[in-house]
């Protein structure tokens, strides 16, 4: 810092190091893009957060796990692991156990946030990247972690856009959809295990914060933007997804900000944008 | 079950207790039911049991094998701010079981949508977006829905309760004529006797308070001390 800012020809002189980085974030941008429609029209933005918590936890616990138990796994397996766990315990039925499912979700949040602090004060001389994790510094991501966000996001794209008409009748209109027929439950769980998963992988590669803000802002600024045609939303927040990871890391790389909040940070001027869109349509 | 589309024998229904007394209905194919009650007297928990949405206390509901059924619901679950055209909202009655697994959308399933958004006077509003649409409108989409999905049982849970008098009528009159052009069995909970008196062929009575079912046809209901106790003499004009 204090020298000069940097400029085109430094970044393209480094691209083979960016290279790995912003390919995950566009991949992990465009399918948490694109199903930030689930999350945000059937307004389940909370459950995103505690999915989200619970893969920092999922991290923070293997590393844990390696340096004081000596059970060795990697963490993007811990983030993804953990992620599903939540997301299976929200698709259960909260008021067999006498819950509301706000207090589930508040329950899961609060637990995997604490948990996660505690089980990093135990491993100090990985706090430093546990934290980066949480908040998202993903300068550089690991090949298999790129791998990871690419497999799973070429998989649960394809899936949705195979099964989009039962997905979309089933998660917003899903007593009809019952009624005639449709494997309701089964599609509600593909939605949520594909945020799950989703979320696992992507919180180990980028952080947790972009990874929420990826899976809520999107849509946001996509239900702005589209009026009449539920896929333009579903195409617009992947696109709108894509653009903030690679957007957030290009702001971060000129700037010299952090990757993580610079991707929040673009992926929330992108609903401003959506909002001014839509002010001047009217 | 002879040739009963529908059936209920000594059916129980609520949520942990019965709500009322067991319910014998049989309703043949091209027969118009329908459901009146006061508010709370238990008819959408009587709904939700018929079409499976909620499991009985006891006894039992039957559909003929095979029957495939529709639902207009009183308030449709869909956000008004999730972007999406009539059409594509009546498309979505095409859809049944697992035949979202087909790729594209087949000609068939067009012609189907667009034949029932003109059964249902809803052409016009193909283009528009559901979610800004009038409440008879979306309404109207609704029964397109019903429609699309070629029901042979179609259950409509007061779907006119948002509509002005002309409105109510004009649907109503609307959904008798698509009842017998398509030999559609119908049953539907409305709070309007008038209307009910004059199209309907079966009326049940539910009264969860006085924990009283009365079921037949429409002099045999209206008639009823209990239900006249109520409500007051309703003018039995069937229009068939």
């Amino acid at each position: 810092m204090g020298g000069e800012r940097p400029t085109w020809e430094a970044f393209w002189g480094a691209i083979e190091l960016f290279r790995d980085p912003i390919l995950c974030a566009l991949g992990a941008g465009v399918a948490l893009g694109f199903l930030s429609v689930y999350v945000v029209a059937r307004r389940m933005v909370f459950v995103s957060a505690a999915i989200t918590q619970a893969a920092g936890l999922g991290v923070a616990a293997s590393f844990f796990a390696g340096l004081k138990l000596g059970a060795s796994f990697d963490p993007i397996l811990g983030a993804a692991a953990a992620s599903l766990l939540a997301t299976l315990l929200f698709t259960a039925d909260p008021a067999r156990l006498r819950l509301t499912r706000d207090s589930l979700l508040g329950l899961v949040f609060a637990v995997c946030g604490g948990a996660a602090v505690l089980l990093a004060s135990r491993v100090t001389q990985e706090q430093n990247e546990i934290q980066n994790i949480i908040f998202g510094s993903a300068v550089v991501v690991r090949p298999f972690d790129l791998q990871a966000v690419a497999a799973v996001g070429t998989l649960v794209l394809a899936i949705h856009l195979w099964w989009f008409r039962g997905l979309t009748f089933a998660s917003f209109d899903p007593g009809v959809a019952r009624v005639q027929g449709l494997p309701t439950r089964l599609l509600v769980t593909v939605v949520f295990l594909s945020i799950g998963v989703m979320v696992g992988v992507s919180a180990r590669a980028l952080g947790a914060l972009p990874v929420f803000a990826f899976s809520t802002l999107p849509a946001t600024a996509a239900l702005l933007l589209a009026r009449r045609r539920l896929w333009l939303t579903f195409l617009f927040a992947a696109l709108l997804g894509g653009g903030a990871g690679v957007g957030g890391y290009m702001f971060a790389f000129f700037l010299e900000f952090p990757v993580g909040a610079s991707q929040t940070v673009v992926a929330a001027g992108l609903v401003v944008l959506a909002f001014l869109v839509r002010l001047a349509r009217r | 079950m002879s040739d009963a589309i529908l059936r209920c024998d000594k059916l129980e229904i609520g949520y942990g207790q019965s709500l009322l007394p067991p319910i014998d209905l049989s309703v043949t194919e091209g027969q118009f039911l329908g459901v009146v009650g006061r508010n709370g007297a238990g008819k959408t928990t009587f709904f939700r049991t018929l079409l499976g949405l909620m499991p009985p206390l006891g006894g039992s509901v039957a559909l003929a094998p095979g029957t495939p059924i529709a639902y207009v619901p009183q308030v449709s679950q869909l956000d008004a701010l999730l972007p999406i055209r009539s059409r594509d909202v009546v498309g979505w009655g095409t859809l049944r079981g697992w035949s979202f697994l087909r790729p594209g959308r087949p000609r068939e399933e067009r012609d189907a949508r667009d034949r029932a958004l003109r059964e249902a006077d809803a052409a016009v509003l193909a283009g528009e977006a559901y979610g800004e649409l009038s409440q008879g409108q979306k309404q109207r989409v609704l029964f397109a829905r019903m429609l699309a999905s070629d029901p042979r049982l179609a259950f409509l849970d007061e779907p006119t309760a948002a509509m002005d008098v002309v409105a109510e009528r004009h649907a109503f009159e609307g959904l008798v004529r698509l009842s017998r052009e398509r030999r559609l069995t119908v049953v539907v909970v409305t709070h309007d006797v008038e209307l009910c008196a004059k199209h309907a062929d079966q009326v049940l009575f539910l009264d969860r308070e006085d924990q009283t079912v009365i079921q037949g046809d429409p002099q045999t209901v209206f008639t009823h001390p209990e239900f006249v106790r109520h409500y007051g003499p309703v003018k039995v004009d069937h229009g068939g």
